[in-house]
């Protein structure tokens, strides 16, 4: 069963509820930032010459706002999931419910730093914009274009929540901050020439630096690299105190903790951790490149032969990300569901799981025998008769909680692991 | 939990090399000898993950078809389901905890019975509500006295 991995016992849920609760509050202290960058640059009054990030560029700060929506959202839906599996009895419940928080987390955690990334763009034009009348504003409005379509397909990616597309764009990820540095190095760069050729004063230049320069003001992206480092992850190292890079701390020891928990009860894969730390850790490139830790941090990461199981099998599975979804409270009581509280993020259709078709050789078994034929006919059947007759036995309506404790029963008794995926609406 | 395995290969062939392994030449001899234990659990002894719960209700409901004991097996189902629900047996107060833990079971019961005897069940359900057990009622096996009493043998 891999219990051991998933952590079976109630302790080791509630201390996954802790992590994740943890990882949301740090998502959303970053998203609150991030949304505080776009106020501050919205609400700038443009300087006596009347330069600001106001006419045609309206548009890119619009853009940052309208991501903070989704990931909101995002996050608003892993809290209520999150709420949702502490009220569940079943331990198993509990902890499908928290892995089902777990694309939501890695969208809003990585769209945030897109939009960090973003807020850094805007810093630099609002300078380059106030203190360089030389520079093109032509200029700047395209390579601003470009680099919001660079960000575009992942944002959209991150923002539909579907677990295999979230799970994909993150792993692209050191990539593609890799090519924002660049695009911000290059910016940055033909700026200071430009100012140069002008016979700028040293204040105005000094006010495009600073914007590279001052950590609080830079976000997200990291300093380029003298050149593009051979190897990922090369100079990465598990201390006690957390994930280094030479002398430098990239990510603390309760970060790689939180992370660890999460992990190892299957709410976030290791690639995507992995690539949240290469990015903390200036690890970036512009190549696609195997991303992957050196080993120490990725043990300490929670990284094991047991973890990588469960995830084959899971949702970030490789073989089983084609098999077919099935929904798991039968879609035609959709109704019935919905009057026992099965709505918004905790609808049915979050409550799909991925089963391969009959196979081939358990038709030498008998045709009783294939889950293929048997689901959903079978299941569906099963499932509402528990149900309704549990019902009929109390006298009363279910709650949630209590349809949620006997589908756990029977998924058990299907061996279905509770792995849940949303039905994808096209 | 992966349980991956449990849907592959040659599920029936699996199921009777792991009884056998285990020393009996049935399901049906397999499960007497774990009277009172719940069907997921059985599963987990024979395979804790190649083995599904309702692999092994199926195989007992064939064995049971085969050897004309159907109502045997819809009373040692229900053994299994309330052993797993209500482990210190009947409850003595039908608080809101204790209604829900019967209701599971019962509702479970029904989902798992055959459509040849559902209506037993029904009926069995029926009179379990109108006259319910003694407090700390725990049946130890399928002829339970009681249970024999709401759902007795037709075939014998």
């Amino acid at each position: 069963m891999g219990d051991g991995a998933v952590g079976g016992g109630a302790r080791s849920a509630a201390l996954t509820r802790q992590a994740v609760l943890d990882a949301t509050d740090e998502v959303k202290g970053s998203l609150r930032s991030v949304e505080a960058a776009f106020t501050k640059l919205a609400a700038r009054p443009a300087d006596p010459w009347g330069w600001s990030l106001t006419g045609v560029f309206t548009r890119y700060l619009d853009q940052g706002s309208k991501q903070v929506t989704w990931l909101q959202g995002a996050i608003g839906s892993a809290t209520a999931l999150t709420e949702g599996a502490s009220e569940a009895g079943d331990t198993d419940m509990e902890l499908g419910l928290l892995r089902m928080t777990g694309p939501k987390l890695q969208a809003a955690q990585f769209g945030t730093l897109l939009m960090a990334a973003w807020v850094d763009f805007l810093h630099l034009a609002d300078a380059v914009l106030r203190n360089c009348p030389m520079c093109s504003t032509e200029k700047l409005f395209v390579d601003l274009h470009r680099v919001q379509g660079l960000m575009e397909p992942t944002i959209t990616d991150l923002a539909s929540l579907d677990p295999e597309r979230v799970e994909a764009a993150t792993t692209a990820m050191p990539e593609l901050m890799g090519k924002l540095t660049r695009e911000f190095d290059t910016l940055q760069r033909e700026t200071r020439e430009t100012m140069k050729l002008g016979g700028q004063i040293i204040a105005a230049m000094q006010a495009v630096e600073m914007v590279a320069m001052i950590s609080t003001m830079k976000l997200a992206l990291p300093r380029v690299p003298p050149s593009a480092p051979a190897t990922l992850g090369v100079g990465l190292v598990m201390s006690s105190g957390g994930v280094m890079v030479g002398s430098r701390l990239v990510v603390s020891a309760e970060w790689v903790e939180m992370m660890r928990r999460l992990v190892q009860a299957g709410v976030i894969s290791v690639p995507a951790v992995g690539a949240a730390v290469l990015i903390q850790g200036g690890q970036i490139t512009m190549a696609q490149a195997h991303q992957d830790l050196p080993k120490g941090v990725r043990e300490a990461l929670g990284d094991s032969p047991e973890v990588r199981g469960m995830q084959v099998t899971g949702r970030a599975g490789a073989g089983m990300s084609d098999a077919p979804k099935h929904h798991v409270l039968p879609q035609e009581h959709r109704e019935w569901f919905e009057r026992r509280g099965f709505k918004g993020d905790m609808d049915i259709d979050q409550f799909c799981v991925r089963l391969e078709q009959a196979h081939h050789e358990a038709i030498h078994g008998g045709g009783d025998w294939k889950l293929g034929r048997t689901w959903p006919g079978e299941w569906n059947r099963r499932i509402m008769e528990a149900l309704r007759d549990a019902e009929a036995e109390a006298g009363r309506m279910l709650t949630r909680n209590a349809v949620l404790d006997i589908v756990a029963d029977r998924m058990k008794d299907y061996r279905i692991p509770m792995n849940f995926t949303p039905w994808r609406r096209r | 939990m992966s349980g991956g395995g449990a849907w592959q290969g040659n599920i029936k062939a699996r199921l009777y090399e792991r009884v056998r392994a285990r020393g009996f030449d049935s399901l049906t001899a397999f499960a007497d000898a774990r009277p009172t234990v719940p069907l997921y659990a059985l599963a987990d002894e024979l395979g804790d993950d190649d083995v599904a719960a309702v692999q092994v209700l199926s195989g007992l409901l064939a064995e049971a078809e085969q050897s004309k004991r159907v109502t045997r097996f819809v009373r040692d189902v229900l053994v299994r389901l309330l052993s797993q629900s209500l482990p210190n047996g009947w409850p003595a107060v039908l608080d809101d905890e204790n209604l829900f833990k019967v209701a599971k079971a019962l509702g479970s019961w029904s989902a798992y019975t055959p459509e040849t005897h559902k209506e037993r069940a029904r009926l069995a359900r029926a009179a379990l509500r109108a006259n319910p057990p003694p407090a700390g009622w725990r049946p130890l096996g399928p002829d339970d006295d009681l249970l024999r009493t709401i759902l007795p043998d037709e075939e014998a």
